[in-house]
Order: structure tokens, then sequence, then C-alpha cells
């Protein structure tokens, strides 16, 4: 299905009036200094959508997984939301120090594809990432591996292994 | 197939064929773990040569905040000379210009506003106030200028301003924005060439389309021609109105020919492999055509950054980095006339740690004059500098 997903969206053509790619509607999405600042606070782990304006996979993701209301209440309640523009110059602050630009982030996830999800400590230490389109099964294994502590014994996969 | 052409590659070693490069020399002073250089400006302009004096201009952390710094290595000196700075509070994206005898102008971000100033000798210029970034800076034709992205309304839009200098002393002519209208959506990082003609163009990055697009314009009858796309792909929705186009970002631009200009970009339109550096020539018709695929197969499978042009009108070189064998590289392609060239790694930006975010120019002689960040298995991240001659 993904397969016949990725030929579609491949051949995209007409300009429709399209809809951006931007943070799921509804959502409590801040940018990165602030979801840092509120997840030290809080203690909660940062989900970070790495998302491009204009990206037809994003928009995928948002309509189809990110509409879910159980899935919008369990990222809402149990994390700072984080959005990255992929080609923005806006600047943000890494744990380091280091002040870079939303799209040099790209550059330092080595992301390839968006969306870029990605899992932070509420220190700001990345957990995992995975990109690409991503239902609404998969973000809730990803947070049982997060929030139950999992990715510090295991890996994603292993993790994934044992629950199949 | 591949992973035998793969393996071969890696045993040959990257190739450097045809260019004698001389020995890297460090240019920053003050590397440290947490003191974190960049070379990020737009148009990727942080290296000129003048009368055979080279200037490196960058960004670091060293007094616990971002700070724009100017280094200068005359042209029978062994090494650079120590590096003075150039803002006086939070500053970004710096750009250095040759100016004639050895001088320079440099311009940068400083805490929303936009300045300029001549080395040695000249006063600082406020070129732009409040919500003013990613400045850039162009001569040719016996006229100086300079382009950045402004705040207007909602979003922020390019202005191109003329300049005068005057023994160290700037002055604003005139500035106007590319397009009177106030933007409909986000309009950064320009860059600015002059063509052989005396023509100013300029491009930069543009959401007008709803997703990200490089612009081009060229200057005529005192104001700017309507911007039409670098990009030969259109814009448009997946089926089910999803999106609105693949991502390209960060044009550079530079003179080609008697009369023509050249373009680089990075472009997304490959959309699982990263972005590809792609370019785009204008004869002298004013007309950029058919979008090129710059990098050579080895690099297809990979996410390029960083990408530039460089030109001296005969000459002409794209340089860029990515990870092909293993780590952050600085890679470059040279025109041939037909087309671009195998992909040759920069010798002293090639190998363990990383090299990456490369800035270019090519002096009067043809000599090729790159600078890099290279970061170290201990994270002290240095600013490197070598030139290259093509043989």
């Amino acid at each position: 299905m993904q397969k016949l997903i990725a030929s579609v969206l491949a051949a995209a053509s007409l300009w429709a009036g399209a809809a951006l790619a931007d943070p799921p509607k509804g959502y409590p999405f801040v940018d990165f200094d602030a979801g840092l600042k509120a997840a030290k606070s809080s203690g909660k782990p940062i989900f970070m959508y790495f998302g491009r304006y204009g990206c037809a996979w994003c928009d995928h993701t948002n309509k189809t997984t990110f509409s879910d209301a159980g899935l919008k209440q369990l990222y809402s309640e149990n994390y700072v939301l984080v959005y990255v523009d992929a080609e923005s110059g806006r600047r943000l602050t890494l744990p380091t120090g280091e002040r870079i630009t939303e799209a040099e982030l790209g550059v330092r996830l080595q992301a390839f594809a968006t969306p870029l999800f990605v899992y932070l400590t509420p220190q700001g230490d990345k957990i995992f990432q995975a990109p690409g389109f991503k239902t609404v099964k998969d973000f809730q294994d990803y947070d049982r591996y997060v929030r139950g502590g999992h990715y510090k014994q295991k890996t994603l996969l292993e993790f994934l292994g044992e629950k199949s | 197939m591949r992973a035998a052409i793969l393996l071969l590659a890696a045993v040959t070693g990257p190739a450097h064929a045809g260019w004698s490069w001389s020995e890297p020399l460090t240019v920053n002073t003050a590397p440290g773990v947490n003191i974190f250089p960049h070379l990020e400006s737009a148009n990727r302009q942080g290296i000129a040569v003048s009368g055979g004096t080279v200037g490196v201009v960058w960004e670091d952390n060293r007094s616990g905040a971002p700070q724009c710094y100017l280094a200068v290595k005359p042209a029978k000196a062994k090494g650079f000379q120590r590096e003075i700075r150039l803002g006086k509070q939070e500053c970004y994206e710096p750009v250095v210009l040759a100016l004639d005898g050895g001088r320079f102008l440099a311009a940068w971000e400083e805490a929303g506003r936009v300045y300029a100033q001549v080395w040695p000798q000249g006063r600082r210029l406020q070129l732009a106030g409040t919500g003013a970034a990613q400045v850039t800076l162009a001569r040719g034709g016996g006229a100086l200028y300079a382009a950045w992205a402004e705040q207007a309304g909602r979003f922020r839009r390019i202005v191109v301003a003329t300049l005068t200098e005057t023994r160290g002393a700037l002055a604003v002519q005139s500035a106007q924005p590319v397009e009177a209208a106030e933007p409909v959506d986000e309009q950064g990082w320009p860059a600015l060439a002059v063509a052989g003609d005396g023509t100013l163009a300029v491009a930069w990055e543009d959401r007008r389309h709803r997703h990200t697009v490089p612009m081009v314009s060229h200057r005529r009858d005192g104001g700017f021609t309507p911007p039409v796309r670098l990009t030969d792909i259109k814009s448009g929705s997946a089926p089910g109105g999803l999106g609105a186009g693949t991502g390209a970002m960060r044009p550079t631009l530079a003179r080609w020919g008697e009369r023509g200009l050249v373009a680089v970009w990075l472009d997304k339109r490959d959309f699982l492999s990263g972005y590809d550096v792609y370019a785009a020539f204008d004869p002298g018709t004013r007309s950029f055509g058919r979008n090129l695929k710059v990098q050579d197969s080895f690099g297809d499978n990979m996410a390029q950054w960083h990408a530039l042009v460089v030109s001296d009108g005969t000459r002409l070189v794209a340089l860029w980095d990515d990870a092909r064998d293993g780590t952050p590289d600085v890679w470059l392609s040279a025109w041939d006339g037909e087309a671009f060239g195998d992909d040759v790694a920069v010798p002293g930006a090639h190998g363990p740690g990383a090299q990456s975010d490369p800035v270019a120019t090519l002096d009067a002689k043809g000599t090729l004059h790159v600078a890099w960040l290279d970061r170290d298995a201990a994270g002290v991240t240095r600013v490197r500098y070598a030139r290259a001659v093509r043989q």
C-alpha cells in the first residue's frame, strides 16, 4: 500500500490549491527552543516533527494519522511537541549551546526525507528518529518504547520484534 | 553492481584528478570544545580574494554569544592574521566581497539589522533596520550592490541596494524591494550576480507557491523584472490535494561567460534521497534553462548540503558536502563547457571527522580558494582553508 501511495505522490502534477504541510491542527506544537525549555521544566520527553513546507507525505500523515483523537490526546498530554521547518532559516539553540538554523538541524539529523519524527529526552538527547509516513499504531508503539523506558535497554527494532 | 562500484571507489579512494592543492591552513585562532564556527550566509559568500589577499568571514560563539569575524592572509604571508570582530552585538551570517587593492567589504546581520563595513579603515554602515537578515553582496559593471531579506508586513521580502564606496566610506545610493507589493509568503536567502554586460540578477528562495522555490529577477529600467522560478518543475499537489510541491532552497548565483549567469541550489525533487545539487544557466537571454543535476551518480543516493557555485566568467565550479564516504566531506565538480565533471574530493577536506560547509571563490588568476569547517573526533571545529589550481 505504501508503495502505491509513493508512486501516486511521486507523480504529483497539477496545482490544486494545495493544503500545506504544517503541524497537524489542534496539537500544541511549539518551536525548538520553547520545547526544550518546556521539556526540561516538565520532565516530559520531546516529540519533534521535522516537516517541510508543502511536503505531501507530511500532509498525508497529518490527515491520515494525526487526525486520530486518541493519538492527539496521547501525544498532547505526554510529550512536549516541537515542530521544525526543514528549510527555514529560523534559529534554534541545541542543548550544547550551539545556535543553528532549523534547516541546519536537518543536516545534523542526516534527514533525507520528510516527515521525520524524532524522540528526545527532556534534556534534548536523541532517543531515535523515524522518517516517512507512520500510522497511529506506529506512534502508539513508539510511545510505549519511549515512555516505557525500553530505549535504555534495547533498540527500537528489538522492542518491536518482541511485541509482534 | 552498485555495491561493486562503491567498493571499487572505496578501494581506489577519492579522485583528486586535475587539481593541485596547497596544504590546508587553519583560519580561526580560537577553536575549542563548545565553540561552534559557522560558514553560513546568503550566496555562501564567506571568502574573497583582493590583490592576492584572502579574506574569510565566519561566525562563532567564543565570547558566549554568536559573533562575526574576519581574518585575512596577505599574499606572501604563510598564514592568516588574527581575526577581527565585525559586529558589536549578536551577529550572524557574515559575507565578504573583494574590493580593489587588498581591501574587502564585509556585511552581516546584527541583532536583526544589516550592516556593512570596508576593511581596513572603514566605518560600519547600517543598511537595513529591524527585521532584516541574510545579507549578500556583489560587484560588477562599476557598481556595488547588496541584497537582504527584510520584514514587510507578515513576511520578509528581498531588497536590493546600490552602494557607493569612497576611500572606505560607504553609502546607500538607493534601495528598493524586488517587488513593490507586500510578500504573500516568506522570501529569503538572496544571491546576487552581475553579468558581463552589467545586468544585475537576484535569486532567492520563495514560498509564494506554498512550498520553497528558488526565484530569480533581473534589474531593468530602474526596476526589477517579474520573478520567475529557477526550477523547471511545476508546483503541484499530489492526488488528494496533498502538499504543494517538492522543496528547493538556498540558491547561489554567479556570472558566466560574456553575458551569462549560472545558478546552483539544493533540490529535493527526488524526495527519497535528500537534497541534490542542481544548476541552471542563463546564456545571456535573461532566461534560465533546463535544470542539470550537478553531482555524479556516486552521490545520487545521498543527501547533499551547503551547495554553491563560483565562477570568474570562464571557469565554473560547484561545491558542496556529502557523506558518501561515511562522514561529511567537501566535494567539487567543474563545468567542462557541456556538462559537470566527475565529483572530486577536496583533499584537505576529506577523510576522518566531518568536513563541511564549503565557501569558495575564484581569483583573477583562476586559482580556486576554498574554506570549510573541519570538526574532529573531540568535537573541536576549525575553519580551514586551501587553494588549488587546475592542471
